[in-house]
């Protein structure tokens, strides 16, 4: 009598732990949306099999109907169908109000912190020879304009930073200037925040636009003395695919 | 013995489609909580007259609030390397006509050039927080800003599409009242949620808005003010928002669901009681 209930259940289980822990070692994990949609196909499937006949439907329904019914049960049984028929009528209550209840927080932020550079910007390489005097010079002049943002260290921990959301880059980070060419940090250092395309979300940077104040010849040295001073090295062609 | 075939298929069929609407109900993931990098201003609902005028009041106790960092003002010239003022505290309610804002600060000295700045993007574009500057890839908007001196006492209703653009509005909306008591100022804005001119910031409940902060501490050092003009501590943007008032329908689709819920429950054990029973 409980063999397909049973069985059904097993199949179930052997879905849900295929789709949540074993497909995750050989691909993206699966949104818990998507878990629960293969489940329901996968019960129905159950469902449909079972039903198919006379015989098969009362060997799989007919105690799950004789369970919620509740004749002739006692003690725990009894228990048990109480529970069921109070929760069900909970969830879908519960279920109605988290689906209708307004948000309410802030919009969600998905800024796109490396969007694409303007053509005329890809590219371009460095004029300046990487020799210790412009090395030494380009630091000179990170500290000066840079540092109360981006931090006498380069880590983004500058005196002005903690004011400003999005905060400065870090450029000891290996997600920042580490995955950039110097074309595109030429790019970002000339025409700041307001150069960001709408991905990037540009009405919040606060990154200067520094060809308004600074000479091509400095951003270029200074590109040099910020890879030096945060121990990165410039992504090269070479690394493109 | 079970009654019919067809109507137990009818059952499971029903069941079918519970489980499946069921559990991809389920799977809608449950919201967020408030992560630090949200922190936005809530004006909240109060009942009858607003404590515009009095920064003091008791009123405010009742309000939470939230606390947004400065930064001096070095993103464009004239730039200053140090401030006094290194975060505003600030608390806001409505009363679905008019809104107050509380911004509270730590300033140890009382100055004629002491002043407060709240900033909002007007309109559907964005504008940069600095004082919506021009931006090169996307068109911006135009920004609300309301200054607070305490030299005049007062709030004046500004507006700016870029430097060197700031103009005090032909129309004045805004009202402003400080308080400095020892080493802090706290200062309210107040303004109708809704006016008639279009250079204005709109506030309608339940929308969220764009809110920046600029202080400047107007103390005397070496015979110059030490913060003005550019020189001034700042925010760049932070969400704000007047509450909704609360959306009691909510509850009756609720119980709705409760009740279907339990009337489907019903319907089924009473057709299977009848079929067994049989
Ligand atoms: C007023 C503060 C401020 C100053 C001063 C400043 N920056 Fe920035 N910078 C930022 C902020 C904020 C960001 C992050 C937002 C963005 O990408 O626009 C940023 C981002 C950058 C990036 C992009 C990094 C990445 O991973 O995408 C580079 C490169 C950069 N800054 C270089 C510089 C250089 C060089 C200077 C000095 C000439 C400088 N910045 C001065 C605030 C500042």
């Amino acid at each position: 009598m409980k063999g397909p209930i049973i069985s059904g259940a097993v199949i179930l289980a052997g879905v849900f732990i295929f789709l949540k822990f074993l497909l995750p070692l050989f691909t993206a994990p699966l949104p818990a949306s998507l878990i629960y949609l293969y489940l329901a196909l996968a019960l129905s499937g159950i469902m449909i099999y079972g039903t198919m006949s006379a015989p098969s439907l009362e060997a799989m329904m007919g105690p799950v109907y004789r369970f919620l019914s509740g004749q002739g049960q006692s003690g725990m049984g009894h228990m048990a169908r109480l529970a069921v028929l109070v929760m069900f009528p909970l969830l879908v209550g519960w279920q109605t109000y988290s689906s209708l209840a307004p948000s309410d927080l802030p919009p969600a932020e998905n800024r796109t912190i490396h969007p694409a550079p303007p053509g005329e910007f890809v590219g371009l390489s460095n004029p300046y020879p990487k020799t210790p005097e412009n090395i030494m010079m380009g630091k000179g002049l990170y500290a000066a304009y840079c540092s109360p943002c981006h931090g006498a260290n380069f880590d983004g921990k500058g005196t002005a930073a903690p004011g400003f959301n999005p905060p400065p880059a870090d450029f000891t980070d290996p997600g920042t200037i580490a995955q950039l060419q110097e074309a595109y940090l030429f790019w970002r250092i000339k025409k700041g925040g307001v150069g960001l395309p709408v991905e990037g979300m540009p009405w919040k940077s606060a990154m200067p636009r520094w060809e308004e104040e600074l000479p091509e010849e400095f951003i270029w040295k200074i590109i040099m003395g910020e890879y030096d001073g945060a121990h990165q090295s410039p992504r090269t062609w070479e690394e493109e695919e | 013995m079970l009654n019919g075939l067809g109507s137990l298929r009818t059952i499971s069929i029903i069941g079918l489609f519970g489980v499946l609407g069921f559990s991809s109900a389920f799977a809608s993931e449950p919201p967020a909580s408030e992560e630090p990098g949200s922190v936005s201003v809530r004006m909240y609902q109060l009942e009858g007259s607003l404590p515009v005028d009095d920064p003091n009041s008791s009123q405010w106790d009742s309000v939470p609030g939230s606390e947004f960092n400065l930064a001096p003002q070095v993103h464009w010239p004239p730039r200053i390397q140090e401030v006094t003022v290194k975060s505003v505290k600030a608390k806001g309610v409505h009363n679905g006509q008019e809104l107050a804002i509380l911004v509270e600060y730590d300033d140890p000295t009382e100055d004629a050039g002491d002043a407060a700045a709240l900033e909002f993007m007007v309109g559907d574009k964005p504008a940069h927080f600095a004082h919506g500057q021009e931006m090169l890839q996307v068109e911006g908007g135009p920004v609300n800003i309301w200054f607070w001196k305490k030299e005049s006492g007062q709030a004046v209703d500004m507006s700016a599409k870029g430097f060197k653009t700031l103009e005090t509005q032909p129309r004045q909306d805004v009202q402003g009242k400080g308080v400095w008591q020892n080493g802090t100022w706290k200062v309210v804005f107040s303004r109708l949620l809704k006016t008639e001119d279009e250079q204005d910031v709109q506030i309608e409940p339940g929308e969220w808005k764009s809110v920046a902060f600029a202080i400047w501490d107007g103390a005397i050092v070496d015979g110059l003010v030490k913060e003005k003009g550019g020189q001034k501590a700042v925010s760049t943007w932070w969400y704000i928002r007047a509450e909704p008032s609360a959306d009691n329908s909510i509850f009756g689709w609720v119980i709705l669901g409760l009740a279907l819920a339990a009337a489907f429950e019903l319907v089924i054990v009473r057709k299977l009681r009848k079929g067994q029973s049989v």
